[in-house]
């Protein structure tokens, strides 16, 4: 059995579907797979570990009797509005902005975008309640457009916001310079809160890096 | 399928109902965080479920493994919510701040021992955004395969799929996880700020 061979087998292998004599012959010769082996054993055994948050001790109560008297249900407890609240470590560029139609000015945060690059701004709207047909309209300022809305400076959705933290994945392309606010405006009824996201190009994408 | 004890055809649902399902409520909620990351939409997610069981209450009387039955509600529950709000801009519901660790807390140190390995390919956080990166039914799969223990032939059963199709659902979806859980230099959080 070669290396190739080990690694197409592995999954099969960790599972005890193959043929275990001459995949244990591979790892005892060949160091490399023995790290490939051991690596796929560590994943397995931290997703066994991640052991979820403790159910609410109220949840089991709250969602059976909603279930059985869906009309005669409590409206959910609100989740409190978090601002600047920590992102998922994966971002490549992230902007936190907190939301939720009250009259507070929400910050004005500032994104650097490599020209011609594109880049996931993410936005985080927390919402005190959810909030069925929302309109979410983003103005971009010159030289900025949002990959795959190429030469499109105003876009508008409908969305449903849900009660909480809701994240929104704005993939950006800088095709100049520039230095000026994107605008998204949120609206839901007679409310419109709109919310300032700075955005200049610096010149990380000539450098190379 | 067993007759339903005519004792129990004649409760109200609503007893019914709750004797079925209070004792599933922890493992439905625990399921439903496996697959969707997130407190708030693992709730969201068990309620709905409970939500279309209630009208199908003398349907759950009849069922002997009642457990895996559930699971197969709330996963096809869950890939239609995760297709509906696909549709949307809104793409996710982050994680609730106060449920998760820090991401801050989790930067590797610059070398590392074997034990360091291990622990920073278990961190919390670095597994929780490794699993957002696969789709829904790749999440589904590995939640259900690797971690609660359903065989792929059960599987095959609860989730009406083919075993070849789940198999290679598996596999890509280890795959995935590996090499987004692989040792680099820099965490990923590092690399932000290069």
């Amino acid at each position: 059995m070669d290396c190739r061979d080990f690694r197409l087998q592995l999954d099969d292998y960790l599972d005890g579907r193959s043929d275990e004599r001459p995949m244990r012959e591979h790892l005892a010769a060949c160091a490399d797979c023995r790290g490939v082996h051991r690596h796929a054993l560590a994943v397995q055994q931290s997703l066994r570990k991640l052991s979820p948050p403790e159910m609410h001790p109220a949840f089991a109560d709250r969602a059976i009797s909603r279930a059985i008297r869906p009309d005669a249900a409590e409206a959910r407890p609100t989740r409190r509005a978090v601002l600047g609240m920590a992102l998922a470590a994966s971002l490549v560029l992230g902007v936190a902005l907190g939301v939720y139609l009250s009259l507070r000015e929400a910050p004005v945060q500032t994104v650097a975008l490599a020209l011609e690059k594109p880049e996931t701004v993410r936005m985080v709207f927390s919402s005190a309640k959810p909030l069925q047909a929302a309109t979410l309209s983003l103005a971009l300022p010159e030289n900025v457009e949002v990959v795959g809305y190429s030469g499109q400076r105003e876009l508008s959705w409908q969305t449903d916001l849900r009660e909480g933290q809701n994240l929104l994945q704005l993939p950006l392309i800088a095709r100049g310079t520039v230095k000026d606010e994107l605008l998204a405006r949120l609206s839901y009824g007679a409310s419109t809160k709109t919310f300032r996201v700075k955005i200049e190009t610096n010149n990380l994408g000539r450098s190379g890096m | 399928m067993p007759p339903v004890s005519p004792y129990r055809r004649a409760r109200p649902a609503e007893l019914n109902f709750e004797d079925l399902l209070r004792p599933q409520v922890e493992y439905l909620y625990r399921l439903a965080w496996r697959f969707t990351g997130s407190v708030a939409d693992a709730e969201d997610l068990v309620q709905d479920v409970l939500l279309k069981l209630f009208p199908r209450t003398d349907e759950m009387l009849g069922i002997q493994r009642l457990r895996p039955w559930l699971a197969r509600v709330l996963y096809h529950q869950y890939v239609d919510s995760v297709r509906k709000r696909a549709r949307s801009p809104i793409l996710e519901l982050v994680v609730d701040a106060d449920a998760e660790d820090d991401p801050m807390d989790k930067l590797p140190a610059a070398a590392e021992s074997p034990e360091e390995h291990a622990e920073r390919v278990g961190s919390r956080e670095r597994i929780l955004e490794a699993l957002r990166q696969l789709n829904a039914e790749q999440r589904a799969v590995v939640a259900m395969h690797d971690v609660e223990g359903y065989s792929l032939e059960e599987l095959e059963t609860m989730l009406e799929a083919p075993l070849g199709t789940l198999k290679s659902r598996l596999h890509r979806a280890r795959r995935r996880l590996r090499e987004l859980l692989s040792m680099e230099p820099f965490s990923v959080r590092q690399r932000v700020n290069r």
